[in-house]
Order: C-alpha cells, then sequence, then structure tokens
C-alpha cells in the first residue's frame, strides 16, 4: 500500500510539484482500497475511443493538467459523451479551452471515466493541524458543506467508534440515515472510507498536507460508494 | 495501576518538606511578601506542614524567620522554590536551585518569552539547566499552586483582596494568572471546593498533558476542569487526555474560538478546518467535555464531584412549580437528553399518596401546597422506578407548607443511598441561596435555574456514554 503510494507521490515531487492531479490522486487512494470508478488515462483521441468502448458509452472526460486544478473553471471536463463521434468532437473542445485558460499548461492526458449514477453527496477530506497533527473531515456535499459548513474532524488514527459518530454529528444526517421516506444510505461504506483515509494519512503524514474527496457518491445501504473526484496537496 | 514517573515528579510542588521562596521580602504587598505570608499564614494555622525558607539578598530576617542569602544555603528538606525574582536572575538562580538538589520550582515571574527574544533565549537556559538536573518548572509567568489541604499557596494576590476555596473534589488548571485568580475567588464565593490549582503561565515545562496524568492518581480529584488557550504538543495532550477520561471526567473551556484556517488553504477541508473546530474534535475523541463558558465548566464539574453516574439518558423532573418544570422539560429536548416514561408502579403510587390536585407524571408537579412528605414520596418513587436514570428537584422554598430543612434531609438521604444522580434546583433569592448551600453541603448539587441543573445532568450522561462506548 505505501510502497505504490509512495512511488505516485516521490514522481510528483520530482518533477517540482506540490499538488497532484486527480489521476495521480486517485492512484494513490486505489493504493489503499478506497472505491474509485474504473478510469483510464488516454494520451490520444484514438486510445480515449478505445478506452470508452471497454468501460461502455456514456463516458466522462476530464482533462488532466497540474497547471489547471479547477477544472470546471477551465471548461475541461465533457459530461454524457454518447459515441466516438461525439467523444473525438469532445476531445478537441476540451484541449482548446485548456489552451485558452491556460496557454502554457502542460497536458498529461485525459482521463476517461464512467458517467456515474448518481448519490448522495458527502465530502472527506484531510488537513494538518500544527498541534495536534492529521484529522480527518466528513460532511454531505454541495450547499451543506459550502454554505453551512456542516462538517466534523477527528484526529488521526481514528477508530471505527469515531468514525461512526463523525457522520452521527452531522446536522445534515438525517439525510444519509433516510428522510421523507429515502432510503437509508450506505453508512457501513463510508465508515470504511475513513478508517482507509485514516490509515492512508497515518502512512504518509510526512508528505501529506490536505486532500479533498469531493464529492464521494454514496449509494444505498448495502449498495457502496464512490469517489468522484480526488485533490491531494504534498508538503 | 503502576503510578508514573510524573507523581512523583510533581508531588513536591504539592506537598513540599520545605519551601525556599527565592524573592521573600518584607515589603508589604511586594509578590515575594504575599506568597510568603500565604505559607506563613498557613502555617500557623497548622495546614502547612513544612518548614518555611525565605531566600533574599538583603535581609537577614523576615518576621522571626531566618532569610538565607542563597537557595544553595537552605537545610536539605526544602523540595520546591518558588522563584519572584526579575527574570534577568533567574536562569542564574536556577543553576543554584540545581545545586541545591531541589526537584520543583514554580517560576511566578513574568517577562520572559511573552516578550521577546531575549526573554527567549532565558527560558531556554532555564530549561537546559532543568532538563540537566531532572527539576520540573511551573511556569513561568503565573500564579503557580494553591492546594488547601496541604497549604501550598502561591497565588501572589492576598488574602484581603481575593478568597481561597475551601477543600473539594474539583482540580483546575489554567494558562491564564488572571483567570486563576478571578476563578479561586469566585469558586470561594460559590462554594466550589478545590482539591488542587495549578497555573501554568508560559508552561515552560509542565503543560496539561502532565497534569492530566499527575490527577489520574491523586485520590482527592474526583474531576478535571482545564481552562485551555492553546495546546502546544497536541500528541502528548491526546494520550494523556484519553488516559485520565477513562477513569476521571474531565471539562474544558477552551478560549479563543475565531478561525484561522481560511487564511492559506488550498483545499475544500483545508478552509473549512479551523483552530476551533480541531479542538472539538480532540475533545470528543479523548472524551473530554466541552464547555461553553465558566458557569458551564464549574456546573458540571460540581454535578460530577457530588453525583453518580447515570445508567442512561432519561431524566425525571420533580416540581413544586409548574413553570419550573416545563422550563425543565424544554431543557432536557435542548441537551440531548430523553424525559422518562414513568413506569404504571411509580404512577398508581403517586396517585394513591397525592391529593387530587398534584400531577403523577413526568415532570411530577407536587404543587404550591406540598410540604416535605409529598416531595418524599416521588423521590421514593422516582429512585425505584427502573426507568428514570437521572433524577431533577426543583424546589421553590418559597412555598408555605414546605419545612426547608425536612427536604434537605430527605434529599440527602436519598442522593446517599440511591445509586442515580441527583441534582436539586432552588430559585430565588437570600432564603433561597442560605437553603441551597445546606443542600450542597449535605452533598447535592443545587442550581439557579432548571436549564443549569439540567445542563449538568447532561455533562454525566455524555461522560457515562463515553466510558459505556470505552468498554465495548
Amino acid at each position: 500500500m505505501k510502497e505504490e503510494a509512495l512511488e505516485i507521490i516521490n514522481g510528483v515531487l520530482a518533477k517540482g510539484r506540490k499538488s497532484l492531479v486527480e489521476y495521480e490522486a486517485k492512484q494513490v487512494l486505489k493504493a489503499y482500497g478506497l472505491p474509485l470508478p474504473e478510469e483510464k488515462l488516454a494520451k490520444s483521441a484514438d486510445e480515449a475511443i478505445k478506452y470508452a468502448e471497454e468501460i461502455g458509452y456514456p463516458v466522462v472526460l476530464k482533462l488532466m493538467s497540474p497547471q489547471i486544478l479547477h477544472k470546471s473553471d477551465a471548461r475541461v471536463v465533457a459530461l454524457k459523451i454518447k459515441d466516438a463521434d461525439e467523444l473525438r468532437k469532445k476531445w478537441e473542445e476540451i484541449h482548446e479551452n485548456a489552451r485558452k485558460y491556460r496557454p502554457d499548461a502542460e497536458i498529461l492526458g485525459v482521463l476517461v471515466a464512467p458517467m456515474l449514477k448518481p448519490g448522495r453527496e458527502v465530502i472527506i477530506g484531510v488537513t494538518e493541524d500544527p498541534q495536534f497533527g492529521h484529522a480527518v473531515m466528513f460532511g454531505l456535499g454541495g450547499i451543506f458543506v459550502e454554505i453551512l459548513k456542516d462538517v466534523t474532524f477527528r484526529i488521526v488514527p481514528i477508530e471505527e467508534k469515531d468514525a461512526w459518530a463523525m457522520i452521527k454529528n452531522i446536522k445534515g444526517y438525517p439525510i444519509l440515515a433516510g428522510a421523507r421516506g429515502e432510503e437509508p444510505a450506505d453508512m457501513k461504506a463510508l465508515v470504511d472510507m475513513i478508517l482507509k483515509v485514516s490509515k492512508l494519512v497515518d502512512d504518509l503524514k510526512d508528505y501529506l498536507k490536505e486532500m479533498d474527496l469531493n464529492p464521494v457518491f454514496v449509494y444505498n445501504e448495502g449498495e457502496g460508494a464512490m469517489i468522484v473526484d480526488a485533490r491531494i496537496i504534498l508538503k | 495501576m503502576e503510578k508514573p514517573r510524573i507523581v512523583e515528579e510533581l508531588k513536591p510542588f504539592f506537598e513540599p518538606k520545605g519551601v525556599a521562596i527565592i524573592g521573600a521580602t518584607d515589603k508589604k504587598g511586594k509578590v515575594g511578601n504575599v506568597i510568603f505570608e500565604n505559607f506563613k499564614m498557613n502555617k500557623e494555622k497548622g495546614i502547612f506542614k513544612g518548614n518555611i525558607y525565605p531566600v533574599n539578598l538583603k535581609l537577614d530576617e523576615i518576621e522571626g524567620y531566618k532569610v538565607y542569602k542563597n537557595v544553595r544555603e537552605v537545610p536539605e528538606d526544602a523540595e520546591l522554590a518558588v522563584i519572584s525574582i526579575p527574570a534577568k536572575f533567574v536562569p542564574a538562580t536556577m543553576k543554584d536551585i540545581a545545586e541545591k538538589g531541589i526537584k520543583a520550582v514554580v517560576i511566578i515571574t513574568g517577562g520572559f518569552g511573552e516578550l521577546g527574544e531575549e526573554g527567549k533565549k532565558m527560558e531556554r537556559d532555564i530549561l537546559q539547566t532543568a532538563k540537566e538536573n531532572g527539576i520540573r518548572i511551573v511556569g513561568p509567568n503565573c500564579v503557580g499552586i494553591y492546594a488547601p489541604d496541604t497549604g501550598v499557596d502561591t497565588v501572589f494576590l492576598p488574602e484581603n483582596k481575593m478568597d481561597r476555596p475551601s477543600s473539594g473534589n474539583i482540580a483546575f488548571v489554567t494558562q491564564s494568572g488572571a483567570f486563576a485568580a478571578a476563578m479561586l475567588d469566585w469558586a470561594a464565593m460559590a462554594g466550589i471546593g478545590i482539591s488542587k490549582m495549578v497555573s501554568y503561565g508560559n508552561k515552560l515545562d509542565v503543560d496539561d498533558a502532565d497534569l492530566m496524568d499527575y490527577f489520574i492518581h491523586d485520590e482527592q480529584t474526583k474531576v478535571v476542569t482545564l481552562y485551555i488557550e492553546g495546546v502546544k504538543e497536541g500528541r502528548k495532550f491526546i494520550e494523556a487526555a484519553r488516559r485520565i477520561t477513562a477513569v476521571k471526567p474531565v471539562i474544558a473551556l477552551k478560549s479563543g474560538k475565531t478561525e484561522y484556517g481560511a487564511k492559506a488553504a488550498s483545499s475544500h477541508t483545508g478552509a473549512l478546518a479551523g483552530a476551533d473546530t480541531i479542538y472539538d474534535a480532540v475533545f470528543k475523541q479523548t472524551g473530554i467535555l466541552r464547555a461553553e463558558d465558566f458557569e458551564h465548566m464549574f456546573d458540571v464539574a460540581k454535578a460530577f464531584a457530588k453525583c453518580k453516574l447515570p445508567k442512561g439518558d432519561r431524566v425525571g423532573i420533580i416540581t413544586d412549580g409548574g413553570g419550573a418544570g416545563v422550563m425543565a422539560s424544554d431543557a432536557v429536548a435542548k441537551f440531548g437528553l430523553k424525559m422518562a416514561e414513568l413506569s404504571k408502579e411509580t404512577i398508581d403510587f403517586l396517585k394513591e399518596k397525592f391529593p387530587p390536585h398534584a400531577v403523577a407524571g413526568n415532570p411530577t408537579d407536587v404543587v404550591g401546597d406540598t410540604d416535605a412528605q409529598r416531595y418524599k414520596y416521588a423521590i421514593e418513587a422516582f429512585v425505584n422506578d427502573p426507568n428514570v436514570d437521572a433524577i431533577v428537584i426543583i424546589t421553590l422554598f418559597q412555598v408555605p407548607l414546605l419545612d426547608e430543612m425536612e427536604l434537605i434531609d430527605i434529599l440527602a438521604e436519598y442522593a446517599q443511598k440511591s445509586d442515580k444522580p441527583i441534582v436539586a434546583v432552588a430559585m430565588g433569592g437570600k432564603k433561597t441561596e442560605y437553603y441551597a448551600k445546606i443542600l450542597e453541603d449535605k452533598g447535592i448539587p443545587v442550581y439557579m435555574t432548571p436549564e443549569r441543573g439540567v445542563r449538568a445532568v447532561a455533562g454525566l450522561v455524555q461522560y457515562a456514554k463515553y466510558l459505556e462506548k470505552l468498554g465495548e
């Protein structure tokens, strides 16, 4: 686990970078068994089409560049691509947008990902406190985190009972428990993720500054969860 | 449990055989004089059992006590040194203390780390001397120690300006000296008993974690209260906190709720992580109860000092005033507790014993024409009811037929024999305060409002739940 993650981190550091692009961040997360969609990094449109066929349409394209961390601002994400023709068109479009946004942007490739079925959005994050060390954050995504700041933290390492308490501590917990006739969300999957993140952070604490898994889709009980986007910032 | 080294290391701060007061003087009002007078007075009262050795280069004698020119000359039984001389002389004095072999030092003097590079360098020198010689330091820039049972009192605010609280079961640890003084004065007035108070100021050496470890083994201390401005060694704090909360409750008041996190964060999480949210996390994970304010901290501490722990979160309320009962019920919901559903036996028993206009239920309202006996029926029933985990008894002592002392004795009797926590709420003025004081002396915590009483119970429940989870 640690060796694979360190290989990626050291690769990024060797290039003089302090932040991992989504693809790299997800490789680190994968090393710790966190739930990720089947995704591939394509270097050409042809390669992207090949991967899209393996994954199955519709797919998503996300352009990976160390200079573009806010992908939606730069409009380098294309959703719901139905077939090869559309993929080729969107491929050109997101490259064009990247050049307009940052003419000097180095492009590492394009992530070809499946369109995920939507779930309840949550965020899992990591930060480092100067006195207490790394802490993991949990909250509901979207406006709950942006506006209401409905999040809770625990210091690493986190025990299972702490992970459960994190989920139950947030004000929006009823949304996960199943408000208004909804089925409850897969909270066991979230606890498992929080514990894996805690382990990852404990292993990599000398390297890691901040991390966002945002959003994470959590599905109904028994159906798991999926990390949609991820960012890691190194010390 | 095996006692760690810290217990032996800190013992001389609280029960020294002899104390060297470095900077003792006969000039009234000076820090070195107040500290000397504190020890002298406590010795005369027979509370301080050790010997007192004033140290001052310029004096031969203070009020009949021989004065030593240098701490190196004091008799061998000196185990504690209290320093109140100007900062620039402290590093050299530390060397003398080391040579003497004294292992516990309270540095009252300010003007070190808080005043720039020169002071920081002196602090480093002092700490180095301490480390090389196995000396522990409380301070600098602090008011030090107050231990009512052994008469150690380095608080340099004189007795005629600041009252001292009596002996009790609550330990109080604070960074701020001003807060220490204000709180001791207030605790004396409020009748809150203190086991030990430590104000550590710049905490060059002894910190919250050391003191938590010490208090685990201090039999007199039942509950620890902390006033924290900032923690330097977070990991050490977390570990010590976990150790003590497994056996004793800790309540913390953390000042500085302002957020700093947003300033330099490049991630969402970083932007959301304020210092305060992190402290919240630390307290939750270590089982420390967080107080909203000063009043909250001591309300809960008082409950821990006097009450048993509840087995659950179901509260039973007994009142002689309807409005107060409603206020208490609201507070039960507000603080996340549950109203107990009384058993049929309880309801039947109360209906049989009560006149028709009294209310058998939760709250049980013994109403304004109650006597002490009606309260007794209610308490008896609640104590025996398996659906009730904690009992809040509201007594408006003003009602005409109530024999106050009879009721107080009934409460004391049940608080003693029941295994459930019982807290009392007494609203009123001077007369109420008089009876509340008697009630507290008999071991029942009394609160001014239903909300404060219920909030104290919520603290007991929160800690009981933490212990339960810990045992799983």
